[in-house]
C-alpha cells in the first residue's frame, strides 16, 4: 500500500483556506504522474508482438493515471492554483520513494515487466485501503495514511471551505472528451464537480469497499494488475466472495516476452557519444517536451493537449526502440527508458 | 543578399533525421509483391537491401547540439565569443511542448529534393530564455554535391546538400534586446521574416561512431529583404568543373558554391560551407592545397571533365588566397563563409566577368577548379517542388540574374520532360516492375515560356488535370519541368535545373466509404511505415484502425504544415485523405478477405512517347542515385588533384 505521510492528511484537515490546499493538490498531481514512468517502462519492455494479454492491462491503467493527473490539475485550477509540471523537481529521480510517501523502504524504479515487479511494486502502489478476498483488512494507523484517505480528506475539506461555484477560471479546465468520456473527465466548476472528480480517482484506483470494480463496473487498478500475477482475467463469479474470481481468460506472461532492460537506466550510465547515449537523450528531450506541453495545457491552454499527442507517441516510439538496444558494457542487458528532465535537444558532453 | 548579408549569424552542430526507408524503393509500394522482410533493416554492407537502413524511422528532424558559433556585424566586426555578444553559444532548439518537424521525400521516384516540414526554429539562451523563434518555410534540399574525401568509410553517404529558406512569424524574446547583434538583425530584416541557410553533410546511414541517422549542419541566418527569393539566395554561383572520379562515376568537388560581390563594402563573400571538401563526416579539413579566387578576363564555358584545365596567369586577376584551416574547427566555427576585400579595379572587372577558383599545383600552374556560371547567368525557380491535387493551380516563381544583378525582361522556356519507360522485373530489379514518370503528358497544363519583369522575376502557372492511377500502385505521378533562358544551352558545368511536381491521383470521395475504398492505401501505409504498424496501430487491420479512430482522425485532419499531419510523407491525394476521414467517422468493416491484387501494369507510357535517354546533363539525377548506392563514386580520394 502506498503509505502517505500522515501530516499531509492532517494539513488538509487543518486548512483554513483553499490556498492552503494548493500544495497538497500539486502533490497529488506529482504522485499521479510518478506512477506513469514505471508503468510505461514495463509496457515498453515488451518485445514486438509479445504480451498481447498483459500489455492492454498495463496500458489501460497508464491511461487512467494520465486521466487522474488531468483531474488533479483541473482541481488545482478550480481552486485557483497553478499546476507546476514543467520543472526538474517534477520528475522523480528513480529509483526513489514516490511523492507524498513516507520513506519506509518502498522505492520505485524503472524496470522491465515481471511478475515480481507487478506484484511487489505496482500492486503495492495501487493497493486499496481494504483488500477484498483477504481475511484481514489493512487499517490506516497513526503512523501512515492511505492515498484514499488523502483524497477523502481533500474532498471533505473542499466541501467545507469551497463556495458552491469554484473560484478558478473555468476556461482553464481541460475537457478532452475525444480521449476520455465526459462522465470521467469534466470541467470542475462546482464543489460537487470537485468531489465527484475525486471519487473517480479513488474508485478507479481502488474499487469500492465491497467490489473490485469502480462505479462504472471497471476493474480497479490493483485487481487489474493482479490479473497478471494470477494469469487469469478477473470475471464475475456468483459463487465467489464479493462476486468475482480470477477464473477468466488466460493472461500468460513469460520473462522471455520482455527485453532484459537494465533497471532504472540513466543517460550517465551510457558511454558518451554512443548511439544509445544519443537515443536516450532524445527520449529524455521528448519526455521533457511532453511535460512542457502538458504544463501549457494545464496553465490556460486546454486545447493544447492535442498537440502533445505527437510527443506521447514520440516517447513511446523512442522508449520502445531504446529497449531493443544492447546496453554497452553490460552483457545481456538492454537500455531502459530514462525518464529524465532534459530541456535542450541532445548535447555533446 | 539574404544569409550573405554582412549582418549574419553562424551556428553549427548536429541534426537527427530519422527518415523511414522502406519507401526508398518504389517497388515496395506494390502491395501484391510486398514481403515482410522489406520491413527488416539491411545488414550493413549486405547486397540484400530488405527495408534499407532505417525501416522503422519516424521522419523526425531535430537540431541537436547546435550552438551559435559567431556573429558578423554590419561594420564587419566578428564576435566569436560570448563576451563579445552573449548570443554566441546560444542553443538552437525545437518547439515548446510539441513535437518536432519532419523530413520527407517528394516521392519514391523523386528522392533528390527531400523537404523539411513543420520545423519550429527557436534560439534560446542556456537558461532556455527565448531570443527569437520562427517557422521554417518548407524547403527541399538542392545543390547536392560531393563533400567527403573518405567516400563512405564511416557514414555511408559522401554527399552534402543545402536547404535554404526563410523563418516566418518571427517572434523576438525580451533577452534579444540586450544582444547588439540581434538588435541589428531585428532592425534590418523585413516582413517579420529571417533568411536561413542550412548546409548539411556527413549523414550516417551506418551504425558507426554513435551517429546513426545523424548529420552535421552549418547554419547561417541573416535578414530577409522584400526582393529576395525565399528558397535560394540572390547571389552568384561557382560551378566545379574538375572531375576527380571517372566519367561513369564522377566526383566533382566544389560542385556549387554561392557568393556575392558587395559593391558598397568592396568585398566578396563566399559560402564554402556548402562545398568545401572534407576528409570525414564531421567536417575535418585535411587537404593542404593552395587555392585562390581570381577573376577571369575571358569568358569560360568549360564543362565537367576528368582532364585538367589550366589558366595562364595573364588571363586572370588574382583576388586572394583561400585561407582555410585544416582540422575540424574552421568549418564548424565559421560556417565556411569567407570574406575577401576587393580593390576598385577588380570590383569593376567582377561586374561583368567570371569568378574562378584556382588550384596552384606543384608545377606552379593554376588549375581551374570551379568557374562562375557562363556569362554570369543564373536562373532559378524558387518554389521548385510542388504537391498538387487534381483541378488545382500553382505558380512557380523564377528569378533571373546576371553577375548577381536582376536580369530584366528576359525570356525563359519551360518544358515537361519526356515520359520515362517502366522498368521490368529483372535481376537488378527483382521485386516489381517500376512505372515510368512524366505521363500522361497532358496531366499538367502549363505555359512553355514566360518573360521576366524589370526585376528579373516571373512566374509559370501550372494547371493540374485529373489523372487516374498512371503508376498503378504509386499514387499520382511525378512530372519534371526543365527551365532555362530562351535560346541558351544549359551550363555544361551544372546542367539543367527542374521543377518537380507530384500530381496526386484524382479520387472522388464516396458518399459512404467502405473499408475496400481505403484498403489499398492503408495496406500500403502498413507495409511502408512499420513505425506505425509495428509500434502503434496496424493500419492494414480495419478493426485496429477503428479502435484508434480518435487519434487517427485527429492526425489525418491536421494542416499540412503541422508536425502531426498524416500521412507524414504528405503525398496522399486529398480525395483519399478525406475518404479515410469519412471512413473513420463511420467505420464499415469489410465482409470478405483482403483484396490485394496484382496491379494491371499499365504504368508504362506508350513507346512513342518515351525519352530515348536523359536529354541533358543533370547533375541531380546522377547524384540522387546515391540513395540507391548506384552509379556513385564511393571510393576514398585522399588527394583531389593530381599534382
Amino acid at each position: 500500500m502506498l503509505r502517505i505521510n500522515p501530516t499531509l492528511v492532517s494539513n488538509i484537515l487543518s486548512a483554513q483556506s483553499l490556498e492552503e490546499l494548493h500544495p497538497m493538490v500539486q502533490g497529488a498531481i506529482e504522485l499521479e504522474h510518478s506512477t506513469i514512468p514505471p508503468y510505461l517502462t514495463a509496457l515498453f519492455s515488451f518485445k514486438r508482438g509479445k504480451g498481447k494479454e498483459v500489455r492492454p492491462i498495463i496500458e489501460s491503467i497508464v491511461i487512467e493515471e494520465m486521466l487522474h493527473m488531468t483531474i488533479a490539475s483541473n482541481i488545482l485550477n478550480a481552486l485557483n492554483g497553478r499546476p507546476q509540471i514543467d520543472k526538474p523537481a517534477f520528475v522523480p529521480n528513480y529509483k526513489c520513494p514516490l511523492p507524498m510517501g513516507i520513506n519506509v523502504g518502498f522505492e520505485v524504479g524503472l524496470e522491465k515487466c515481471s511478475i515480481d515487479v507487478v506484484q511487489n511494486v505496482f500492486m503495492e502502489i495501487e493497493e486499496p485501503e481494504t483488500i477484498l478476498n483477504i481475511n484481514y483488512a489493512v487499517k490506516a494507523t497513526d503512523t501512515y495514511k492511505t492515498i484514499g484517505e488523502f483524497y477523502g480528506a481533500l474532498a471533505k475539506k473542499i466541501d467545507e471551505l469551497a463556495p458552491d461555484i469554484m473560484p478558478g477560471d473555468p476556461a482553464k479546465q481541460v475537457v478532452a472528451n475525444n480521449y476520455f468520456p465526459p462522465d470521467e473527465l469534466f470541467a470542475i466548476r462546482t464543489k460537487q464537480d470537485a468531489i465527484a472528480a475525486i471519487d473517480i480517482i479513488v474508485e478507479q484506483g481502488e474499487g469500492t469497499s465491497t467490489e473490485p470494480v469502480d462505479m462504472y463496473g471497471e476493474v480497479a487498478h490493483y485487481y487489474r494488475f493482479k490479473e497478471i500475477v494470477m494469469g487469469k482475467k478477473l470475471i464475475k463469479d456468483p459463487h465467489a466472495d464479493h462476486g468475482y474470481s480470477y477464473s477468466g481468460a488466460p493472461v500468460p506472461f513469460s520473462n522471455d516476452d520482455v527485453w532484459n532492460i537494465f533497471p532504472t537506466t540513466k543517460v550517465w550510465m551510457l558511454p558518451p557519444g554512443s548511439e544509445q547515449w544519443h537515443r536516450a537523450q532524445e527520449f529524455n528531450y521528448f519526455y521533457t517536451m511532453l511535460l512542457e506541453g502538458l504544463h501549457r495545457t494545464f496553465n490556460g491552454e486546454p486545447t493544447f493537449l492535442s498537440n502533445t499527442m505527437g510527443l506521447m507517441y514520440d516517447v513511446k516510439l523512442t522508449g520502445e526502440k531504446l529497449c531493443e538496444m544492447k546496453f554497452p558494457g553490460k552483457d545481456g542487458f538492454y537500455v531502459g527508458p530514462t525518464f529524465e528532465y532534459q530541456k535542450q535537444p541532445p548535447q555533446q558532453m | 543578399m539574404s544569409y550573405f548579408d554582412r549582418t549574419h549569424l553562424v551556428f553549427s552542430g548536429d541534426f537527427l533525421s530519422d527518415v523511414s526507408t522502406v519507401n526508398n524503393d518504389p517497388a515496395h509500394y506494390n502491395n501484391a509483391t510486398f514481403k515482410p522482410e522489406y520491413q527488416i533493416p539491411r545488414e550493413q554492407g549486405s547486397p540484400i537491401m530488405n527495408g534499407w537502413w532505417n525501416p522503422v524511422g519516424g521522419a523526425n528532424f531535430i537540431f541537436q547540439n547546435c550552438n551559435v558559433q559567431m556573429v558578423s556585424m554590419n561594420d564587419g566586426n566578428i564576435k566569436d565569443d560570448p563576451t563579445g555578444d552573449f548570443v554566441v553559444g546560444a542553443f538552437i532548439t525545437g518547439p515548446s511542448g510539441r513535437n518536432t518537424g519532419k523530413m520527407v521525400d517528394l516521392d519514391p521516384q523523386e528522392q533528390g529534393t527531400s523537404e523539411l516540414w513543420a520545423i519550429k526554429f527557436r534560439l534560446v539562451t542556456c537558461a532556455n530564455e527565448l531570443l527569437f523563434e520562427g517557422d521554417l518555410k518548407p524547403t527541399p534540399f538542392r545543390d547536392l554535391q560531393y563533400r567527403q574525401q573518405d567516400g563512405i568509410t564511416s557514414n555511408g553517404q559522401p554527399l552534402g546538400g543545402v536547404w535554404t529558406s526563410v523563418l516566418t512569424n518571427v517572434k523576438w524574446g525580451e533577452r534579444a534586446n540586450i544582444s547588439p547583434f540581434l538588435q541589428e538583425l531585428k532592425a534590418k530584416t523585413k516582413g517579420n521574416k529571417l533568411s536561413i541557410n542550412l548546409n548539411a553533410y556527413g549523414y550516417y546511414y551506418n551504425h558507426n561512431d554513435g551517429r546513426f541517422a545523424m548529420g552535421r549542419v552549418l547554419g547561417t541566418i541573416g535578414p530577409w529583404y522584400e526582393s529576395d527569393p525565399d528558397l535560394f539566395p540572390a547571389c552568384r554561383r561557382l560551378y566545379g568543373i574538375y572531375n576527380a572520379g571517372t566519367d561513369e562515376k564522377p566526383k566533382v568537388y566544389f560542385g556549387s558554391t554561392n557568393f556575392v560581390v558587395d559593391q558598397d563594402w568592396k568585398s566578396l563573400r563566399i559560402d564554402f560551407g556548402m562545398s568545401f571538401p572534407i576528409s570525414n563526416a564531421v567536417g575535418t579539413v585535411s587537404m593542404t592545397e593552395n587555392l585562390y579566387l581570381a577573376v577571369s578576363k575571358s569568358s569560360l564555358s568549360d564543362g565537367v571533365a576528368t582532364s585538367e584545365v589550366f589558366l595562364l596567369e595573364h588571363t586572370f586577376e588574382m583576388i586572394g588566397q583561400v585561407k582555410y584551416q585544416t582540422g575540424d574547427h574552421w568549418l564548424n566555427k565559421t560556417g565556411g563563409i569567407m570574406s575577401f576585400d576587393v580593390g576598385p579595379e577588380h570590383m569593376s572587372l567582377l561586374a561583368n566577368h567570371q569568378l574562378v577558383l584556382l588550384h596552384l599545383n606543384d608545377d606552379g600552374d593554376y588549375q581551374l577548379v570551379a568557374r562562375e556560371s557562363v556569362d554570369g547567368y543564373y536562373l532559378r525557380a524558387d518554389n521548385f517542388v510542388l504537391r498538387m491535387d487534381a483541378d488545382s493551380t500553382a505558380a512557380v516563381t523564377l528569378y533571373a540574374y546576371q553577375y548577381g544583378k536582376p536580369l530584366s525582361n528576359t525570356n525563359i522556356t519551360v518544358a515537361m520532360e519526356a515520359p520515362t519507360p517502366c522498368t521490368p522485373v529483372s535481376d537488378k530489379n527483382p521485386i516489381s516492375y517500376i512505372p515510368g514518370i512524366n505521363f500522361p503528358q497532358d496531366g499538367i497544363k502549363f505555359s512553355p515560356g514566360a518573360t521576366g519583369d524589370l526585376n528579373g522575376k516571373t512566374s509559370i502557372g501550372l494547371l493540374a488535370q485529373r489523372i487516374f492511377k498512371p503508376r498503378d500502385y504509386i499514387d499520382g505521378q511525378i512530372y519534371l519541368f526543365d527551365y532555362q533562358f530562351e535560346g541558351q544551352e544549359p551550363d555544361p558545368a551544372f546542367g539543367v535545373e527542374s521543377i518537380y511536381v507530384h500530381l496526386r491521383d484524382y479520387f472522388p470521395v464516396p458518399a459512404q466509404p467502405k473499408w475496400e475504398d481505403i484498403e489499398e492505401t492503408m495496406i500500403q501505409f502498413a507495409n511502408l511505415y512499420p513505425i506505425m504498424s509495428k509500434y502503434i496501430v496496424d493500419l492494414a487491420d480495419p478493426h485496429a484502425v477503428a479502435a484508434r479512430a480518435t487519434i487517427l482522425r485527429f492526425a489525418f485532419s491536421q494542416d499540412i504544415n503541422d508536425p502531426l499531419y498524416m500521412p507524414v510523407t504528405r503525398d496522399l491525394s486529398e480525395g483519399k485523405r478525406l475518404t479515410i476521414l469519412k471512413w473513420l467517422d463511420n467505420p464499415i468493416m469489410p465482409t470478405g478477405a483482403p483484396t490485394t491484387k496484382q496491379p494491371p501494369q499499365k504504368g508504362c507510357p506508350p513507346e512513342s512517347l518515351r525519352a530515348e535517354s536523359v536529354p541533358t546533363y543533370n547533375r541531380l539525377q546522377k547524384l540522387v542515385a546515391a540513395k540507391q548506392a548506384q552509379n556513385i563514386n564511393l571510393d576514398s580520394t585522399p588527394k583531389i588533384f593530381k599534382k
